[in-house]
């Protein structure tokens, strides 16, 4: 229960700072996400089995918050969670290095899917415009903020699991 | 009969007048080259003692004069640094109350609308659109498609709204269009954001004379905007051979990368013509 709590505020946190702060960090038209980097950090760090419910739950709230899709943010969640599992298995001595695969790989799947709405949506776009004006420079930034998100989370979970804290 | 003249009386008497007659002397004057030739050693030795001992108390003292300097001093940098985030904090109240006082200009400069001032406390998470979020919903009387302005022109409208919060689409957001009418050329265009957050002019009359810096106005077309507010000015246009329309590039008057507080017109009701769209 605590470890849900604990989670669950981290990442309220992590989405005030992020629609407060972070999402006026741009590179161009980019912009760090810092809700998708705790999402990884956590999937990467979590030992409970039902875990994909919180993830899941995660990604409706900043569906509901966001003007995209409600479906976006839960399909890119969903996807880390699922890589992750598969990840850990592989990388289980190198966390850092499965969250660098997993914040590069998961930002081009969201920054995929916006352009997939908007093209749905039938929104006028040019695709070179959005891959170098905004992918680029969010994977950048993501990349760039993976480092100090997966030790906070890392930390966290030392605090949560005082006993298990290998990861 | 008593003899007044004993020795022991004739001295007293002679102490007496030799005391009386140095301290006439000294009174008058007399004395004093005396007085500085035998008081100058002292004064010599009395300052040589002084400096040593200051010295040697310095010497000894002065570790412990540190140590409360340096807790003086430890005390009044943070008396300052205090005394400087409460500068800071009253600049902010003075920016916030500066930003607050020119949107009241603006609503009594246009009094055919009703406003609800807002503080921006939001970006979208979303690089590709272009949407904040404010402190004002429904509570507040706010709704679905009123649009929103600050003191120098046009924000966008509201986008979504919950109790206490609400959505704002930007007018540089790529699903953004604003019908506008250019102010000197009189002809009517309209303005659209990008994924960028640049704003382009489009549909304007391929025969229409558009000089750069022209005023770009809501037109009040297609009822989602009142007519009249203040959009931006034209940067550039562009005419493509065999082309039906022109084309340019605006310079929005608001400053969006800034943006933290705007007002919202209460009393517009947007018209949805979406079912009417083939």
């Amino acid at each position: 229960m605590l470890i849900y709590l604990a989670y669950g505020m981290s990442f309220v946190l992590a989405m005030m700072l992020q629609y407060g702060v972070f999402s006026r960090w741009m590179i161009l038209s980019g912009s760090p996400d810092l809700v998708l980097l705790l999402v990884i950090a956590l999937c990467l760090h979590q030992k409970n089995r039902r875990f994909w419910i919180l993830v899941l739950i995660m990604g409706g709230v900043v569906g509901l918050v966001s003007a995209m899709p409600y479906f976006v943010p839960m399909i890119v969640y969903m996807a880390v969670y699922l890589a992750s599992l598969s990840l850990k298995q592989r990388l289980w001595q190198t966390p850092l290095l499965g969250m660098f695969l997993l914040t590069f790989g998961a930002t081009i799947l969201a920054n995929l899917l916006s352009i997939a709405v908007l093209f749905v949506q039938r929104i006028p776009f040019v695709f070179s415009e959005a891959l170098v004006n905004v992918l680029l420079p969010a994977v950048f930034l993501n990349m760039f903020l993976a480092i100090p998100v997966h030790a906070i989370v890392r930390e966290l979970n030392v605090w949560l699991y005082p006993q298990g804290a290998q990861v | 009969m008593r003899n007044l003249f004993t020795p022991k009386n004739l001295r007293n008497l002679i102490l007496i007048i030799v005391i009386v007659g140095v301290l006439v002397l000294a009174i008058s004057g007399y004395l004093t080259p005396l007085f500085s030739l035998s008081v100058s050693p002292l004064i010599s030795a009395q300052s040589w003692i002084s400096e040593r001992y200051l010295a040697f108390s310095d010497f000894f003292g002065s570790p412990r004069d540190m140590a409360t300097l340096r807790e003086e001093n430890a005390l009044l940098r943070n008396e300052v640094a205090q005394l400087q985030s409460e500068i800071i904090a009253l600049q902010e109240n003075l920016a916030q109350a500066e930003i607050l006082y020119t949107l009241l200009d603006f609503a009594r400069n246009n009094p055919e609308h009703e406003y609800v001032a807002a503080t921006v406390i939001g970006r979208e998470i979303s690089p590709y659109l272009q949407y904040i979020i404010i402190d004002k919903g429904s509570n507040d009387g706010i709704r679905y498609g009123m649009p929103v302005v600050t003191q120098q022109g046009l924000v966008g409208r509201i986008d979504a709204v919950i109790s206490d919060a609400a959505r704002i689409q930007l007018i540089t957001d790529a699903g953004s269009v604003v019908n506008v009418r250019l102010k000197t050329a009189n002809v009517e265009g309209q303005v659209s954001g990008s994924i960028t957050g640049e704003v382009s002019l489009d549909m304007v009359p391929i025969d229409a004379q558009v000089e750069i810096g022209e005023v770009i106005l809501t037109s009040g077309l297609g009822g989602t905007y009142p007519p009249n507010i203040f959009v931006g000015q034209v940067l550039s246009m562009q005419t493509r051979q065999n082309a039906l329309f022109q084309t340019g590039s605006v310079q929005p008057i608001v400053d969006f990368s800034v943006l933290s507080a705007v007002l919202v017109i209460t009393n517009f009701d947007a018209v949805d013509i979406t079912p009417l769209i083939p």
